[in-house]
Parts: C-alpha cells; structure tokens; sequence
C-alpha cells in the first residue's frame, strides 16, 4: 500500500508542475516579497524628510535660557513649556511629539516607540548637539580651557524603546506575514485542482476505480500540496534574507541595524514554514475536497487566505506578544513565532507547542475529509 | 464469476428547495456472468445502467443486495477485487497533463504488474491498439479515437478478468466504436467477463451473449438476445424492447 500512497505523490507531483497556473502560484507570488521590501523602505526613507512641523512641538518642563529659545528657533523646535507633572499627558493627548525633563545637569529625552516620536527625537538630538556646543564654546572662551576638559559639562540620555529597530521590526514582520500568504495562495491552486478540478475532469472516476484506499488518494494529494507550499515558503524566505540583506545597504533608515538573520533563526523559520505548508495544505484539501466544482472550491478558500493574514496582521499592529495559550491557536501562532524568531527571542516551548496542534489539527482535518472520501454525497454531489 | 443478488441502491432527489424524494435507481437487480461472457445492460437513458455498472465496479456503494467477484466481496475484498476489473465509460477522462507511455506506466504500477514486465507490457498493447506512433504525447494532445485507444490500453494493462464497459462506444465514430467491439471479442476469446451497457440495441445483439433489459430501476426481460426476440416476437431487440415496456420508455 506505501507504493500506492507512492504512486499517487508521483502523479500529484507530475500533475502539478506541468500545469502553467500551479507553477505560476508556486513561483511568481514569492517574487512580491523584494518589491514589498524594497518598496516600503523606499517609502519609510521617503517620509524621513516629512515636514518639521509634523513632528517639531517638544514639551519642556523648565524654562529655556535665551540661547536655548534662539537654537530652539534656528531648528524650527515649537518650543511647549508644561509643569512635569502634566508632560506625559500632554504627550498622551498628542498637544506635543516628545518632552524633556531636566534634573541637575541631566536632561532626559521621554517618548514612545512610534514613528513622530522618532523623528521629534532625532530634531531634539540636535537641539542639545547644538546647546552643548555653545556651552562648550563658552566655557573654553571663559576659562581659556581644552575642549576634552569639557566634554562632560552636560549628558543627554535617550529613554525611547529601541527607537533605533522601528524600521527594521516593521519591514521584517510585513515580509514575514507576508511569507504566510504566499504559501496561502500557494496551497489554494493545487489544492483546488487536485480535489475539485479532478471532479470538474471527470478523472476522479478512473481513479476510483484503481485498487487505491482512499487514504492513499488524499495523503498522495495532501502531500503534493505541501510540497507546492513549502517551495514557495523556501523561495519566500530566501528571497526576504537576499531582499532585507539588500534595503540594510541601501536605505539610511537602516544605518546601524543588522537585518540579517542569525543561522539558527534561519533554521527556526524554515520549520515554522514547513508546519505551516502542512497545516495550510491539509485545511486546503479538505475544504476542497468536499466542493462540487473547481469554481465552488475556490469560493470556499478565499476565506482562507484572509484567515492566514489578518490576526497575525492585528496582532502585530496592537503588539500581542507569544504566549503558551497562544502558541496553540492555529495562524496566529506561526506570525507571533516569527516575530520571536526575527526578534531573537525564541522560545522552545512555543514551538514545540505549535507543532503538536499543527499536528493534532492536520491529523484531525484529514482523517475527517479520508472518511468522507467514501461518500457518494462528497464524490458524486452534483 | 459474478453474482449480482438484490441489488438495490435509493438516491434523494429534489423536487424544489424543501421538497426531496427517495427514489431506486436500481431495485432488486440479480444475474450472474461466467467465463468468457458478454452480458449486455440495455435501457434507455435513466434506467440504470450507470449506477447499477457503478455499484460493480464499486465506486457506488450499494443500499442493499451483494456483489460477489469468485466469492470475495467489497465489504472484506476491495482492493483484491479492483484489481482484477477494468472500468471504462463514456464518460471516463484521463490524465491530460501525463503522456500515453506515463499514464500507462503509472496504471501498471498501481495494478501492481511486475516492474520488468511494464516496458514490455506497454509496448504489446500499443503495437495491439495502434498506438505507436503516439505512445510518447501528452493525452491533451491526442483526438477523440486516440484518446479512447489509450482508455482501452489502460484496461488492458493488468490483464483483468472482469471488464465493465459503460456505454463505452458513446458518442464515438463508426471506426472508435468499432475498436472497442473488436476489443470486446478479443477478451471474450480469452475468458474474461464483460459487462457490457449501451442503448445502441443492435451493437449488443451483435455481441452479447446474454441480454439484461433495465426499465426504471428493473429488470424487464433477461436472456440471450434470440430468446428474447423469439419470447417478445420480434424481430430485434429494439421492438422486444418497446414490446416490453408498451412502447414506452423511462424517459417519457
């Protein structure tokens, strides 16, 4: 019986690459992943030179000196003096950008991890450059000392979470999800046409007469969608390293971060693709399977594919962070491994939890749709 | 040989939206076929033919009745069983996208015929049909008598004992149709059993040896096609036909 179940992975397989439209899903969709990249660090670049008075309205809460008022004007800064007390929530309501606290010598710059915060931080970094220059100017003018001796007269610190990754977090986590829909829509074509449009030909009843189990018929089936799926993924993650390798050269945002990913995230992303071929290509044959014509079928996996994308989307807008219970919900799990995974903080458990309800769900899935294989209301429908 | 008791398989049909109704598309049928037989089904359109052929090949699964091949049946014996019948219909697609050579090779690999008889195997049927000259093209390439040629090719891989041909020769030229009667007499020769459905009256009582005549789900008149015609009085199996039913058919 293995050679039957052999067999039939054979005929899959052949089916599949000498048709022109498997082949295209297969190959042309991870090609949008450089355009992706490319196209929205070109976009982050371009907002860098976004208007300042976007991102110029900075809270302090002591009253500037006259020289701080003029370097305050010369760089466009509109300058918003508020009691300390009251800053943050100034910042929350958005009346300012950022806001700066001062104790001694100390001046602490207060923001969030957003994209006007960046901006109205990168403007104050050169506010204080300035200000200490003419401190420094003054001091050595004063006490006609060296300009080493000055150096620490003054310290600026940052308090902005990894203000310097947003960029690279952003595109990172787009490419990956969309990694997720291009095995999506890689799955659904194959799926659809070996189950369904071998209805719609009329094949499905010379198959059935060949002394082949039905579980043999849908494994061979099941297994040449995953492979479909998981080439796509390979081409899909190899054509995001080769494009993030690419943007980190190319685009000043980047300057400074490494986008690479490291060997053994690389390897943890290739598994996380592979259960994630198997998951879609099982959910893909059973919906499939039980629809009575190709254009039926592809109705009913359209959901799917809105399905794959939008809670890993969500959860990466509103910032859901991976959890055991997580780590067992099917889709929003891969998206919140691979945010771990680009992140550097994998964790083993989840992965392993993943696996197992990857697992657990395709066995469920297929054993269902194997059952079913038999029935007249599944094969003969219409 | 095949023994067919009872066979009887009920469908729901919808009448409108809420209103579904059961029907037999096949109620009670029985016969048996030996050795080097052609057992003719003959009915109009919706006697059922196809499902009671279907339920043979076991692609449907019978409401009630048995069907025993040499004394093995479904329940127990599928996959033995499947692998000594060929299935051919009208209707019967192929693998486009594969070759003639590949879509033979892979029906020998799953009727399980020895790997270093395949090639061989392969090239007698096609020397046997004609098919030669197209053995290496795609399917999708091939005409309408090429293509069933490489059908009847791939009946012929294994060597079946059983045969069940529906409707076979439908909607096929004078020289297709004739290949697969010729086809038909080659194997009766050899012993095999052969089922044989068509509507075409005078095609089956050139070639069959036993007649089963189907009406609405029964069994109207079985025997060989001069019995019939001798009991019925007729002069062919069309008018025995009409004389059974009263002039009309399943259709009307």
């Amino acid at each position: 019986m293995k050679n039957n179940l052999w067999n039939m992975l054979k005929k899959e397989i052949r089916e599949m690459f000498r048709d022109k439209k498997s082949l295209s899903m297969m190959l042309i969709i991870p090609v949008m992943i450089p355009l992706l990249v490319i196209g929205m660090s070109a976009l982050f670049e371009s907002q860098m030179n976004k208007p300042v008075e976007q991102y110029n309205k900075i809270g302090f809460s002591y009253e500037l000196s006259e020289v701080e008022k003029e370097i305050a004007k010369e760089l466009q800064i509109d300058v918003f003096i508020i009691e300390e007390k009251n800053l943050e929530q100034a910042y929350k309501e958005k009346t300012i950008d950022l806001y700066v606290t001062k104790e001694g010598s100390n001046y602490v710059i207060h923001g969030d991890d957003n994209e006007t915060t960046s901006y109205a931080a990168s403007l104050t970094d050169s506010f204080f450059a300035s200000y200490k220059e003419y401190l420094q100017e003054k001091y050595l003018q004063e006490n006609n000392m060296k300009a080493e001796d000055v150096i620490a007269i003054i310290t600026v610190e940052k308090d902005i979470k990894e203000v310097e990754n947003f960029y690279a977090n952003y595109i990172i986590n787009y490419a990956f999800l969309f990694i997720i829909m291009a095995i999506t829509v890689s799955a659904t074509y194959p799926a659809t046409d070996a189950t369904a449009g071998e209805k719609e030909r009329g094949t499905l009843e010379t198959l059935l007469t060949f002394p082949i189990r039905s579980k043999d018929i849908i494994i061979g089936k099941f297994l040449s969608v995953s492979l479909s799926s998981m080439i796509t993924g390979a081409i899909s993650l190899l054509l995001t390293i080769v494009s993030l390798m690419v943007a980190n050269n190319m685009f000043q945002i980047y300057k400074g971060i490494n986008l690479m990913l490291s060997l053994e995230s690389t390897l943890f992303a290739c598994f996380v693709i592979i259960a994630y071929s198997l998951l879609i290509s099982g959910l893909c044959i059973a919906i499939a399977s039980r629809s009575k014509s190709f254009k039926e079928a592809q109705s009913a996996l359209t959901p799917l594919t809105f399905i794959s994308f939008f809670p890993g989307m969500i959860a990466f807008m509103i910032n859901v962070e991976s959890s055991t219970i997580l780590a067992l919900v099917p889709f929003l799990n891969f998206t919140l491994l691979f945010t771990d995974i680009t992140a550097g903080t994998i964790n083993y458990l989840h992965i392993l939890l993943m696996f197992f309800s990857t697992i657990a769900i395709i066995t469920i899935v297929l054993g269902v749709i194997i059952k079913q294989y038999k029935s007249e209301q599944v094969l003969f429908s219409n | 040989m095949l023994k067919v008791k009872d066979l009887k398989k009920k469908f729901i049909r919808y009448n409108s939206k809420k209103q579904k109704e059961e029907f037999y598309a096949d109620n009670g049928i029985s016969f048996e076929a030996k050795e080097g037989e052609i057992i003719g089904v003959l009915g109009p359109n919706g006697a059922g033919k196809t499902t009671l052929l279907r339920m043979i090949a076991g692609i449907l699964e019978p409401t009630s009745g048995t069907i025993e091949f040499d004394g093995l049946n479904y329940s127990k014996n599928e996959i033995e069983i499947k692998k000594n019948i060929a299935y051919l219909s009208g209707n019967t697609k192929i693998y486009n996208t594969l070759s003639t050579y590949e879509l033979l090779k892979m029906c020998a690999e799953i009727y399980e015929v020895k790997k270093e008889n395949i090639d061989s195997r392969i090239k007698e049927i096609a020397k046997t049909l004609n098919m030669e000259s197209f053995l290496y093209n795609r399917i999708a390439n091939l005409s309408t008598g090429q293509t069933q040629r490489v059908n009847i090719a791939r009946c012929l891989i294994h060597d079946p004992k059983y045969y069940i041909l529906d409707e076979a020769t439908s909607g096929l030229d004078i020289i297709s149709s004739q290949v697969i009667l010729d086809f038909m007499k080659e194997e009766k020769k050899k012993g095999k059993i052969i089922l044989y459905s068509t509507h075409y009256m005078e095609e089956a009582e050139n070639i069959c040896d036993y007649v089963i005549m189907i009406n609405k789900g029964v069994i109207i008149k079985e025997g060989t096609p001069e019995k019939i015609r001798k009991e019925t009085k007729t002069t062919n199996l069309r008018d025995a036909f009409f004389a059974l039913i009263g002039g009309k058919s399943n259709e009307e």
